[in-house]
C-alpha cells in the first residue's frame, strides 16, 4: 500500500468514525462498538507480534490489564496527574516489555507461548491476592479526575464521544503502525521473521528487531487497556486472564494476521457474533468455535485473506480486460 | 609472496570425544574458486560453519584480509566480507525478491543499495522476477536468489555449500556459468563444497579433499584427480 493510499484510507476511516458517533442514537450499540473498537486495539498488538514476529502469545491480557491497574494504583495513590499518569504508564510498559523481550524472544516456538501464558498468569493470581493494592479478586475503580487533556470527563465518557475516542485511536494505531512497517524497520523483521539465520548472514543483528516488535505489540495492548480502563473506569483480575489473551488471539486468526487491519475485523466479527448468537444461543461461543475452525481448515489466512483474495482476483480480472 | 585473502589455520571443531574437523589449514587467493570435496560427514560443511563463525573453533584460527576474526560473530565476519549460502536454500520466503536482495545491500553498508541488488540480480538472470515473492518462485531460482543474498555487498568470500544440490544437470551447468562470470568479475574467491564433480572440477582452481575430517590432498584439479589416495577414498574408478 502506498502512503498516498494509506493517506486516504486513514481520512475514510476518521470520516466514518464520526459519521457512526454522531448517526448512531442508541447508547448500546455505541457501547457495543466501543467495546470491539478497544478489543481490535487489543487484537491488532497481538496480531503484530505474530505477523512481525511470527510469535503466538497466549498471555498479552497481561499488557491489556497491567496498563490500567498502573494507571489506577498511580491515580489512587496520587502520585501525578492522569496525564502523566497515562504516559509514565505506556512509556514504562514500552521499556519493561522491551527489556522482556530480549529475553523471552529467544525462547522458540511452543515454549514461548507457554512463558507468556506463565507470566500472565502470574500476574493475574497476584493481582487477585494483592488485595490492599488491586482490590483483589473484586478489582479496582479508577479514580479519574473530573478532566483529561482539557476535555470533561462528563463528556468524554458520553457513548458517542467514547467511541469517537477508541475508534480514533484505533485508526491512529493502523496508521502510525502501517507508517513504520514501510520503513527499513518493517524490512528488517520481516526478514527475521522469515529466517533469521539468513537474516543474520546478511548482517542483520536479529535480536534487538524482535524485542523492539514485543515491546511494540506490548504497547499496542496497553493502550487497548487503557481504553478500556477509561470506558469502563474499572480494572480487575479478569483484564489479566489467559482467556482474555485466548479471545484477542482468537480474533487475530479469524481476521487474519497477515494484513495489519486483519485482527481489528475480527475483534468486530467476535462481538456481533457474541451480541446477534448470543440471543439466540447461551453457548454462543461453540458456535463461534465451529466459526473458528471453518476458518482455520478453509482460509488460513483469516477473512483479511479472504477479502485480499476476492479483490486481487477483481483488480486482476480488470487487469485482463483491459 | 602470495597474498591470502582467507586462511584457516589447523582449525578443530571437536564434540566431545568426536573430533569433526581437527586440524584443517586451508587458503583462497584473489579470485581464486577452491573445490571442497569428501564422502558425506568428512567435516565440509562443519569447516564452512567454522569459517563463518556459525560454529566456535576448538583450536585454530581464520584470518581474513589479514585479520584475525576467529573471536568475532557471524554479523561481523559477514560485514568484513565473509559470506555464504546454505546446503538448503535460504531465502526470506515471504518477500519479494528485489526487497530482500536490497535489504541485504543496505545492511552490508552498500551507499547505493538498490543499484547494487539490480546488478546482482541481472547478473543472476532474476532481474525479471524482483517483484515475485520469493516462494513463489521455482527451486533452481531460490537457489540463485540464495546466492545473490551472499553476494551483495561486494565480499571478499564466499563459502557455497552444495548450491548445486537438487538442481537439474541443466540447472547446475547454468549455474555452474553464472558462478565462474561472477567470481571474476566481482573478484570475489570461492570455497565450493559440491558433490557434482563435473562441476567441481569443472570450475576450481584448485581442489582441497576431505576424509573423517582432515585433509587428505590438496592441489589442482589435475593434480587431485591423479591422488592416488583421493582415487581410493573418493574419486573411484571412475574419475
Amino acid at each position: 500500500m502506498s502512503i498516498k493510499q494509506i493517506s486516504i484510507s486513514t481520512a475514510t476511516a476518521l470520516g466514518v468514525g464520526a459519521v457512526v458517533a454522531t448517526a448512531v442514537a442508541s447508547g448500546t450499540v455505541l457501547s457495543l462498538l466501543t467495546q470491539a473498537t478497544i478489543y481490535a486495539v487489543f487484537a491488532i498488538g497481538v496480531g503484530l507480534l505474530l505477523r512481525q514476529n511470527g510469535m503466538v502469545s497466549f498471555g498479552h491480557a497481561l499488557f491489556f490489564g497491567c496498563s490500567g491497574y498502573a494507571v489506577g494504583i498511580i491515580l489512587q495513590m496520587q502520585l501525578m496527574s492522569a496525564e502523566l499518569a497515562i504516559i509514565a504508564t505506556l512509556a514504562g510498559l514500552l521499556l519493561i516489555a522491551f527489556a522482556m523481550g530480549l529475553v523471552m524472544v529467544r525462547v522458540p516456538g511452543v515454549a514461548f507461548g507457554m512463558l507468556t501464558l506463565a507470566i500472565g498468569q502470574m500476574f493475574f493470581l497476584t493481582a487477585s491476592r494483592s488485595r490492599g493494592l488491586t482490590g483483589g479478586a473484586d478489582g479496582m475503580n479508577i479514580e479519574w479526575p473530573n478532566t483529561l487533556f482539557g476535555v470533561s470527563m462528563s463528556v468524554l465518557t458520553k457513548p458517542g464521544s467514547m467511541f469517537l475516542l477508541c475508534w480514533t485511536t484505533l485508526v491512529l494505531v493502523v496508521l502510525l503502525l502501517s507508517l513504520l512497517l514501510h520503513t527499513r524497520f518493517g524490512s528488517i523483521t520481516e526478514a527475521v521473521r522469515d529466517n533469521e539465520e539468513r537474516a543474520r548472514f546478511v548482517g542483520i543483528r536479529t535480536l534487538l528487531p524482535r524485542a523492539a516488535v514485543y515491546a511494540l505489540s506490548a504497547l499496542v495492548t496497553g493502550v487497548a487497556g487503557l481504553l478500556s480502563a477509561l470506558n469502563t473506569g474499572f480494572v480487575s483480575p479478569e483484564n489479566l486472564h489467559w482467556s482474555l489473551s485466548g479471545v484477542a488471539l482468537m480474533m487475530v486468526v479469524v481476521g487474519g494476521y497477515k494484513a495489519l487491519w486483519g485482527p481489528a475485523l475480527g475483534a468486530v466479527v467476535y462481538f456481533l457474533a457474541k451480541d446477534i448468537l448470543g440471543d439466540f444461543a447461551s453457548h454462543w461461543m461453540a458456535i463461534f468455535g465451529v466459526a473458528l475452525i471453518t476458518v482455520i481448515v478453509f482460509s488460513p489466512t483469516g477473512i483479511a485473506g479472504i477479502l485480499d483474495r476476492v479483490f486481487l482476483g477483481r483488480r486482476l480480472a480488470r487487469a485482463h480486460h483491459h | 609472496m602470495t597474498e591470502f585473502v582467507m586462511q584457516a589455520e589447523d582449525v578443530a571443531i571437536h564434540y566431545g570425544g568426536v573430533k569433526a574437523v581437527d586440524g584443517v589449514s586451508l587458503t583462497l587467493t584473489k579470485g581464486q574458486i577452491r573445490g571442497l570435496i569428501g564422502p558425506n560427514g568428512a567435516g565440509k560443511t562443519t569447516v564452512i560453519n567454522a569459517i563463518t563463525g556459525r560454529q566456535p573453533l576448538t583450536r585454530g584460527k581464520i584470518i581474513l584480509q589479514g585479520a584475525d576474526v576467529s573471536h568475532t560473530d557471524v554479523v561481523q565476519r559477514r560485514k568484513l566480507g565473509l559470506s555464504r549460502s546454505f546446503q538448503r536454500t535460504s531465502i526470506f520466503g515471504q518477500m519479494p525478491v528485489r526487497k530482500q536482495v536490497e535489504l541485504a545491500a543496505h545492511m552490508m553498508g552498500v551507499e547505493d543499495s538498490g543499484a547494487d541488488a539490480d546488478d546482482v540480480l541481472r547478473e543472476l538472470g532474476l532481474d525479471r522476477l524482483s517483484h515475485m515473492t520469493a516462494q513463489d518462485l521455482g527451486y533452481g531460482e531460490q537457489r540463485r536468489l540464495d546466492l545473490a543474498l551472499a553476494l551483495v555487498g561486494r565480499p571478499a568470500v564466499l563459502l557455497l555449500d552444495e548450491p548445486m544440490a537438487g538442481l537439474s544437470v541443466q540447472e547446475s551447468l547454468e549455474l555452474a556459468k553464472h558462478l565462474q562470470a561472477l567470481t571474476s568479475r566481482r573478484d570475489v574467491s570461492v570455497l565450493l563444497v559440491e558433490h557434482d564433480m563435473d562441476v567441481v572440477f569443472g570450475i576450481s582452481d584448485a581442489i582441497t579433499v576431505f576424509e573423517l575430517g582432515r585433509v587428505i590432498a590438496q592441489g589442482s584439479p589435475a593434480e587431485v584427480r591423479k591422488d592416488p589416495r583421493v582415487r581410493e577414498a573418493y574419486l573411484g574408478s571412475a574419475a
